[in-house]
């Protein structure tokens, strides 16, 4: 979690305002790792976030004056690496990932429209993920291996607690094709959970 | 005995709703009713449910800056800023 307790967040503000060296140093020192952690969720190729987190430092010195200092600054840091981040990957990314990658996490159904196989329950609490490094590997492969289309609204969603309809409005969509995809990005994570937590989808 | 109206697939089509709580009420009653006499969907829907909730480790996660990034991240901006300086 953000660790925002050890800077004076009055101070940094005024000495960004004033555009002091040691603010700006002060602003590296104590937020890249929360914004670098915020900007990995979009995009897993370190360069790529270097990249994105740079123009997001660099956004958050030149907007200062626009910050209404009775707000919480991380949040407000981090709304500007979000929208950095889904800009950055709107511009860059490349080949698309095949559909046939998302469809094969759907569940099967029978003629009739009747689960095909056998499903196990498992639950997993939170905790135990951020205890389990391997299982948060897997949760964080899951959600890298996911397409751009899939991942940001999912990422928007359940990550950042992001409405549907903030979501469909950053992302230019529909709110029916949002929830579309994040159902998909969701059966798609559930689906490499259960293949590492009982082996069977 | 599976409610004939609603079956696997249309339950499973209607979990984000169902979790958001923005379905209708029928089909709220439909779904708890197909829910109550189909153990499979009842699996699907708590690791449904689990996977969008155990996603929530990532918010806010602090990931190492390498000492030479951070400074490649300093030099940066105060190159930036001096360039802006003369105003």
């Amino acid at each position: 979690m953000m660790n925002a307790n050890s800077i004076d967040t009055q101070e940094l503000l005024d000495g960004l305002k004033a555009q002091s060296a040691l603010a700006v140093d002060n602003l590296v020192h104590h937020y890249s790792r929360p914004l670098f952690g915020v900007i990995l969720n979009y995009t897993k190729n370190p360069s790529d976030a270097e990249e994105i987190l740079q123009d997001t430092l660099l956004k958050i010195v030149r907007k200062i004056d626009t910050f209404r200092a009775e707000s919480d600054i991380w949040p407000w840091m981090k709304r500007i690496a979000v929208n950095n981040s889904i800009m950055w990957l709107r511009k860059h990314r490349t080949a698309r990932q095949v559909e046939t990658q998302m469809d094969d996490s759907l569940p099967q159904f029978s003629r009739d429209g009747e689960l095909q196989y056998p499903v196990f329950g498992w639950s997993v609490d939170p905790e135990e993920v951020i205890l389990n490094s391997e299982l948060s590997g897997q949760l964080y492969e899951a959600i890298q291996s996911l397409p751009y289309e899939y991942r940001v609204p999912l990422v928007l969603r359940d990550i950042e607690g992001y409405s549907i309809k903030q979501i469909s409005s950053l992302l230019a969509l529909k709110e029916a094709t949002t929830k579309t995809r994040i159902h998909r990005a969701r059966l798609f994570v559930r689906n490499k959970l259960s293949n590492y937590l009982d082996g069977t989808p | 005995m599976k409610n004939d109206l609603m079956k696997c697939r249309d339950c499973v089509d209607l979990l984000l709703d169902y979790l958001d709580g923005n379905l209708d009420e029928k089909t709220q009653v439909d779904l708890d009713e197909h829910f109550s006499a189909c153990p499979p969907c009842v699996n699907f829907l708590e690791t449904y449910k689990s996977s969008s909730e155990v996603t929530t480790v990532l918010r806010d996660q602090e990931v190492e800056v390498p000492a030479a990034m951070e400074e490649r991240l300093r030099s940066f901006l105060r190159e930036q800023l001096s360039a802006a300086e003369p105003k």
